[in-house]
């Protein structure tokens, strides 16, 4: 009935690299993962030290105080699966086994007994005395499934030889759990130094526990990241979808190693199993929306499936609780494995970058789901890690971060934009300041155009008529030969206002046009040359005014004064300024007493006209001379 | 020169004008007027051989006298009398049809010379107007463009040269020298510019028009 056996293997490692195999290949981002998880790994226990290993026990369904020697005792092994052993059978089993302080331990080194499973809660009573108790034994009974135990036995009730343990195992039958995991069972035990134990029960109490604990927070914090971000972003309903699925993922692990929940397990079990729907529509929402494939009708069907869930449980009654959970993982699993196909598919088409590190996450993740599939339906015996439980959040952790980078570079790639759209605005700007001071310039010329042709107007209209009236009616030929002299300076003088630049080229054909006509009618031979290339230079409308004025007066001088019979007219043009000079061959003017040249030839305004245009005029003449007139002008 | 439309608002320069038209032609019957209705009522009324047309009017211009002659009488010669010289006032006026232009503050004499030479066909032609001229034709519509109807009016090689000469500041008998054209050849070109001037501006005004109604269109 007793057997002494020294445990040697580790199963676990084997599983270590199926792992890491599965996933060699991915993306770096999931490599560094599994590395992670690969070196916590490779601590587990390989105990050299002696100890017991109990693999056989006497037991008895009771809910007695005391383990009762009787006909319904019967040997079972150890590790004794109750959904094989007892089916059905849901509440207490006690267990007695005997054994003595294992050879080659200290008599002073503390002894532990350490049982790798017993579900849901266990007791233990060394040679009558009660020395452990896991927590509740009636329900709603302590959820001890997923924790390891390690119960110190206390030197003073230990013998050399013939001690008896017995053990009260509070349990459930497997057709009233969600899991095969949590169906009532007792694992083998194992008795040895208290030290060598604690690490091993430590190392398991890692991988079932506190691992699991981590990774919820981790991933409850990531989910609430994503919500965060697709709040702010309504736009990629996927950021939303995943958030609730690593919050809603977070929640359910929470079965793992929640241990005393407020109401009885039949409940609990239920609720988690309801609580899969979401979990499994949202993971599907997330691929299609991440995909771009929003379906309305899939969303519908998987918010029916939300409601159809708890009603078929109902439905069912709590004796079929696991036969309508494994259905339902099934159907839950084949959805979001049609989903992944989607998702594969569609981005295999639009976003080939995405694919591999996906497709590689995707299968681990379908490695460990076939797995958990098989350990349900009890294709494979209990694992000593919860595959699912480990991997899936692990996966989840690799698209969380896959999606904060792509959120990032989106974050980097809208700042990138949000720059170059900062310069397009200010070069706009500068563009519309500079046309807006244009516009204005253009208007204010405008304006002053009107304004003056205006002017220009009244001026005509009103002085001009009066001056010609008086030209036109006038009996003294004095006055109206004043009047008309008025009447084109008052003409000048608004061409001065109105007038635009003028090319010098047409400046010197007008010059030239008239003052050859009017030399002509005086019989006065005129001899006019001019630059012979075309010159593109401007002269602003006053120079044209006032030269006009000086060339007119020089030319009615010899017209009226000089008498003479030939007239030489010269123009130069340089680059800063231009000449004119004329020359007649007439008697000259006569000087005035004071050596200075006649006024009333009109000299000495000639001379004033030139000066306001920064330029000079000089006479010459001397009688019997004629007379020289050099106009300068700057250009 | 038997019947003269004379179209000028201040009475006395009316007068005036008068005076020197008669003294031009003795035998000629003065037609006056005062404003732009009445003259277009006398052109609507009565046959003229010429009319000394005012620009600024109390009810409007002298063109729309100039350009409804043209219409209705073209064997009617249009001379400009204004006190404006510069090219804004007077080329619209000969693009609407007038032969030529006379300053009314000049002497007596001398207008009456010019009107006498105008009227036996030789209008003057200052050297800004002929730029103005060229720059007409040289931005005239392309051939494409020009509806079917209208007449394509093009300058000579000859007229060309003249207006070219003329713009660079010689008179047309320095030009008649140098071409070795008769003064009445000369002036039959300068006509002849003047003619096409008042047609192809015609052309473009219906052109004008026939675009701005398929704009409103």
């Amino acid at each position: 009935m007793l057997e002494r056996l020294t445990a040697t293997a580790s199963p676990a490692t084997t599983t270590a690299t199926a792992i890491a195999a599965a996933a060699s290949g991915g993306s770096r981002w999931f490599g560094a993962l599994l590395l992670f998880a690969a070196m916590l790994l490779t601590g587990l226990p390989a105990a050299a030290e002696p100890m017991l290993l109990i693999r056989g026990a006497l037991a008895t369904n009771a809910t007695s105080e005391r383990f009762v020697p009787g006909t319904a005792v019967v040997p079972v092994q150890l590790p004794d699966d109750w959904a094989v052993t007892r089916p059905g059978y849901e509440g207490s089993v006690w267990y007695r086994t005997g054994f003595d302080r294992p050879p080659g331990t200290d008599p002073h080194e503390l002894l532990a007994l350490y049982i790798e499973r017993a579900c849901s809660n266990v007791e233990v009573y060394l040679n009558g005395h009660r020395i452990f108790s896991g927590g509740r034994m009636s329900e709603p009974v302590t959820r001890n499934c997923h924790y390891p135990q390690l119960v110190t036995l206390p030197a003073a009730l230990l013998q050399e030889r013939g001690n008896l343990l017995d053990l009260q195992v509070q349990g459930h039958a497997l057709a009233r759990v969600a899991s095969r995991q949590r169906a009532g069972g007792l694992s083998a035990l194992e008795i040895g130094p208290q030290a060598v134990l604690a690490a091993a029960y430590e190392q398991r109490l890692f991988w079932n526990v506190t691992s699991v604990q981590v990774v919820g927070v981790v991933l409850a914090v990531l989910g609430l990241v994503t919500l965060a971000l697709g709040w702010a972003n309504r736009g990629e309903s996927y950021l939303m979808h995943f958030g609730w699925l690593a919050l809603g993922w977070a929640l359910m692990s929470a079965r793992l190693w929640w241990r005393d929940l407020p109401w009885d397990t039949g409940v609990m079990e239920s609720l988690f199993c309801v609580g899969f729907a979401p979990v499994a529509g949202l993971a599907v929402q997330f691929l299609l929306s991440y995909a771009g494939l929003r379906m309305r009708r899939i969303e519908i069907a998987l918010a029916v499936q939300w409601v159809l869930v708890p009603a078929t449980l109902l439905l069912a009654g709590p004796n079929h609780l696991f036969l309508m959970a494994s259905g339902w993982y099934v159907l839950l699993m084949a959805e979001f494995f049609a989903a992944v196909g989607l998702y594969l598919r569609e981005t295999w088409h639009s976003r080939r970058d995405d694919f591999w590190p996906m497709l590689m996450l995707l299968i681990a993740l379908a490695f460990a789901a076939l797995v958990e599939l098989g350990v349900q339906h009890g294709v494979l015996g209990l694992p000593h890690i919860q595959m699912l439980q480990f991997a899936a959040p692990l996966i989840f952790i690799g698209v969380a971060v896959r999606l904060l980078q792509m959120f990032a570079h989106a974050l980097h790639a809208a700042e990138a934009g949000r720059t170059t759209l900062e310069v397009r605005v200010r070069e706009a700007a500068a563009e519309i300041e500079r046309n807006f001071t244009l516009l204005a310039e253009l208007r204010v010329e405008q304006v002053t155009e009107k304004e003056r042709k205006r002017i220009a107007g009244d001026l005509h209209d009103d002085l001009g008529a009066k001056l010609l009236t008086i030209v036109h009616t006038s009996e003294s030929e004095r006055i109206s030969t004043l009047a008309r002299e008025a009447l084109e300076e008052m003409r000048l003088s608004v061409r001065g206002l109105t007038g635009r630049p003028m090319r010098l080229a047409d400046a010197l054909a007008d010059w030239r046009a008239e003052t050859v006509l009017r030399l002509g009618q005086a019989n006065i031979e005129a001899d006019w040359r001019g630059p012979v290339e075309e010159t593109e230079q401007l002269l602003p409308a006053r120079g044209f005014v006032q030269t006009t004025r000086i060339l007119r007066e020089a030319v009615s001088n010899i017209i009226k004064h000089s008498g003479a019979s030939h007239c030489k007219v010269r123009c130069a043009i340089s680059d800063r300024q231009f000449g004119l000079t004329i020359q007649d061959n007439g008697k000259g003017i006569p000087m005035e007493l004071d050596g200075k040249l006649d006024r009333g030839h009109g000299m000495s305004s000639m001379k004033h006209r030139a000066k306001q245009m920064q330029g000079q005029c000089l006479v010459e003449s001397g009688p019997g001379y004629g007379t020289v007139i050099r106009l300068t002008l700057p250009l | 020169m038997n019947s003269i439309l004379l179209l000028e608002d201040l009475p006395e320069i009316r007068a005036w004008l008068k005076v020197m038209v008669k003294q031009v032609f003795p035998n000629a019957q003065v037609h006056e007027a005062a404003r732009v209705h009445d003259a277009l009522e006398l052109v609507s009324a009565v046959k003229f051989n010429l009319a000394l047309v005012d620009l600024g009017l109390p009810d409007g211009s002298g063109v729309d006298v100039v350009a409804a002659l043209r219409e209705s009488q073209p064997e009617a010669q249009s001379v400009v009398v204004t006190i404006h010289d510069d090219d804004d006032h007077l080329f619209p006026a000969l693009q609407a049809g007038a032969f030529g232009y006379l300053l009314k503050e000049q002497a007596r004499d001398l207008i009456a010379e010019q009107l006498k030479r105008m009227a036996q066909g030789e209008p003057p032609l200052s050297p800004s107007i002929a730029r103005r001229v060229i720059s007409h034709f040289a931005s005239q519509t392309r051939p494409q463009e020009r509806p079917q109807n209208m007449p394509h009016v093009a300058l000579t090689d000859r007229e060309n040269e003249v207006l070219l000469r003329v713009a660079k500041g010689f008179t047309l008998p320095e030009i008649g020298v140098q071409l070795s054209l008769s003064r009445h050849t000369i002036a039959d070109y300068v006509k002849q510019i003047y003619r096409k001037l008042n047609v192809s501006s015609r052309a473009e005004a219906a052109l004008e028009a026939q675009r701005l109604g398929l704009f409103r269109r």
